[in-house]
């Protein structure tokens, strides 16, 4: 007996209890969709990850305030976690020009919600006072006019660029080019220069383009009233470059903050790299994909479990069937096959289903729900082939089963 | 043509089958002795519990005796294996069950080719076509089971048993479940096939189905208790004659009563 022969033994049994054929077919197209649309989101989440930390500029070290016990004396010893930044601008000039061989520029940045207005409309916005630097560092270009320069940002002068959201918020047309007109900040006027060109929303955080830029004097003085800036950001010469960079202003602000050890405990700042960044935020994607990955090979081992229940059950109600087979000549292997393909053409279909599905909820996740998801061909090859597997595994038992039934107790059956 | 050269088509010697049920030995053959010919027609009979039908589960191959040897066609069977058995199983013999054992939801066509699905290459339909039509149910080849009467399925049963050509019917209460005008039809293909020399056993236990027969074997307690020729033979076609008659004569019965 050929294998095209028991295919269609199989399929006539099959169609002969469609509704059953079909709710076991989507235990296994449930877990084959969810598969692919985990490895779907997590291959998209990494991406997007990592595009986000690249799109940060390259050679990049951050410096922020970092989490300080201070229990130097009795006044600060039950004083609660300092968080106020103890960064100054001189930490940031410092680090710019004593290092020529490893930094290649450094932009300080001071932030603060701020109240904005355009004539008679208002709007709630951020302020981020730098110099510019700030330009190279993170990759920052204009769409219209121009960022200010270095004489403007030592003077102390009223000039700021704004981001589309800001814009948008005062005019109602985030397109709108404000190049040249005046916006008031706390009462005090302000000159646009220019417009930033807009980054749009990665995956979540602040909006970048709801943004003020200022002169970062300008902003600690006359908006903020600040002593302190709230980070800088480091482009080093290379990436080579960058271990001995962390190392160098390390050094230095523990020097200057006058820090005294053990150390890191006592550092009032922490030095970020980008490469860590990255590898923390892949770590928790990893983590996440693992997770995900193991609900989906659940889902897909119950989809089997399925399977075996359905076959078992139909082995045992056909039960004659198979005496008369067996009686008029059928040998076990003939039995054992017929079974076997049934439990295969459930997985296989289901799974063809599955990828169906999975890959048009992923296209749909990220046309509506904004996610990003990318579809990996080998994952859905991969999706078919483990459902085929799973059919044939939880498929075996029952064939036997059929197989070494007795004719004559098969011929008894009621 | 190895056929032609065994006139003895079943030889079954000091057959024995004991089963043990609860520690305890049960003899449902005990030393069973039997010869069949080419072209024999036997009745086995004999009372429930006798081994009449682990004889026919035997003679069958579904099932291999404790001791002794039974040949096939001169085949020594009581060694095979499972394969094996299933081989003969399907060229050299045509089942036939009381309860018909058709597969349900499946055409009188698919049923006759199954054994030739298990077996020989050829034109499975063509085959299984002239075999329906030869049990008279050239009409019938799409029905389904639940579509035929009692009688129509057995007679899907016997083209089934027929359609592989096998030198050995065994038919098991062939007629237990049908009517009498019904079981004479049955009957009536059974004698047809044993006149075109095919070999035919069958177990009853009804005398009037037995007296069709050419021979009777008798059966107690496993062991054969007689063998002989079966004197007044029954035709099927007169029977049917007879029963057909007082269906006819009757109405004209009435009117001359009154």
């Amino acid at each position: 007996m050929g294998l095209l022969e028991y295919f269609r033994l199989a399929v006539r049994a099959l169609k002969s209890n469609k509704m059953r054929t079909v709710l076991t077919m989507l235990g296994i197209s449930i877990g084959v969709a969810v598969t692919i649309l985990v490895v779907a989101i997590g291959e998209g989440a990494t991406k997007s990850v990592a595009d986000q930390v690249n799109g940060l500029g390259t050679n990049l070290l951050t410096v922020h305030q970092g989490p300080r016990q201070m229990k130097l004396t009795a006044a600060t010893r039950n004083a609660p976690t300092q968080t106020q930044s103890t960064l100054t601008l001189d930490d940031a000039q410092m680090a710019a020009t004593m290092f020529p061989d490893t930094i290649a520029a450094v932009a300080p940045q001071v932030r603060g919600n701020i109240q904005v207005r355009l004539n008679a409309s208002n709007a709630q916005s951020t302020v981020l006072g730098t110099t510019p630097q700030y330009m190279i560092v993170n990759n920052v270009t204009m769409r219209s006019g121009r960022f200010f320069t270095m004489l403007e940002a030592q003077g102390n002068l009223k000039v700021c660029v704004i981001g589309n959201t800001t814009a948008g918020n005062l005019t109602g047309n985030p397109n709108a080019d404000l190049t040249g007109q005046t916006i008031s900040v706390n009462r005090d006027d302000y000159l646009i220069i220019g417009m930033l060109t807009p980054k749009g929303t990665g995956t979540g955080g602040p909006d970048p383009d709801d943004m003020v830029m200022m002169p970062v004097t300008t902003a600690m003085q006359r908006v903020l009233g600040a002593k302190y800036i709230s980070d800088f950001s480091i482009s080093c010469i290379s990436p080579t470059m960058m271990v001995m960079a962390q190392q160098q202003v390390t050094a230095l602000l523990r020097q200057r903050h006058h820090l005294m050890p053990p150390f890191p405990q006592n550092d009032d700042f922490v030095v970020n790299n980008q490469t860590d960044l990255l590898a923390r935020s892949q770590n928790v994607t990893k983590t996440m994909t693992m997770l995900l990955t193991a609900v989906a090979v659940i889902s897909l081992v119950v989809g089997g479990i399925g399977i075996m229940n359905v076959m078992l059950m139909s082995v045992k109600e056909r039960t004659r069937e198979i005496g008369i087979r067996k009686a008029i000549g059928a040998r076990s292997r003939d039995i054992l096959m017929q079974f076997l393909i049934e439990a295969s053409i459930i997985s296989v279909l289901g799974g063809i289903e599955g990828v169906i599905l999975g890959v048009v909820s992923a296209v749909l996740l990220a046309s509506f729900g904004g996610w990003n998801t990318i579809i990996n061909p080998m994952a859905l090859v991969l999706a078919v082939a483990a459902s085929a597997s799973v059919g044939i595994f939880f498929g075996i038992h029952p064939a036997q089963k059929a197989a070494a039934m007795n004719p004559i107790e098969a011929l008894r059956y009621e | 043509m190895d056929a032609d050269n065994h006139v003895n088509l079943l030889s079954l010697r000091d057959i024995y089958k004991i089963y043990t049920i609860g520690g305890q030995e049960v003899h449902a053959l005990d030393g069973v002795c039997l010869e069949v010919n080419v072209g024999e027609f036997v009745a086995i009979m004999g009372p429930s519990g006798s081994g009449k039908s682990t004889l026919m589960n035997m003679i069958g191959c579904l099932d291999v005796p404790t001791s002794g040897t039974y040949k096939i066609d001169g085949v020594e069977v009581s060694t095979l294996d499972g394969d094996a058995l299933a081989a003969i199983r399907n060229r050299k013999i045509g089942f036939v069950f009381q309860g018909f054992n058709l597969i349900a939801r499946t055409s009188a066509l698919e049923n006759v080719e199954l054994p030739l699905m298990y077996g020989q290459q050829g034109d499975r339909k063509a085959a299984a076509t002239a075999a329906l039509v030869r049990v008279g149910l050239g009409d019938r080849l799409d029905h389904t089971s639940s579509e035929l009467s009692g009688g129509q399925q057995q007679r899907v049963a016997i083209a089934r048993a027929i359609v592989s050509k096998p030198r050995l019917i065994l038919a098991d209460e062939p007629t237990g479940n049908i009517s009498t005008l019904q079981s004479e039809e049955i009957m009536q293909i059974f004698q047809q096939l044993n006149d075109d020399g095919v070999t035919i056993v069958m177990v009853t236990h009804e005398e009037d189905i037995a007296r069709h027969c050419k021979r009777r074997v008798d059966m107690r307690d496993g062991k054969v208790v007689g063998d002989g020729p079966v004197k007044d033979r029954l035709m099927a076609g007169d029977v049917i004659e007879q029963l057909k008659r007082p269906l006819v004569a009757e109405p004209a019965a009435v009117p001359a009563g009154v």
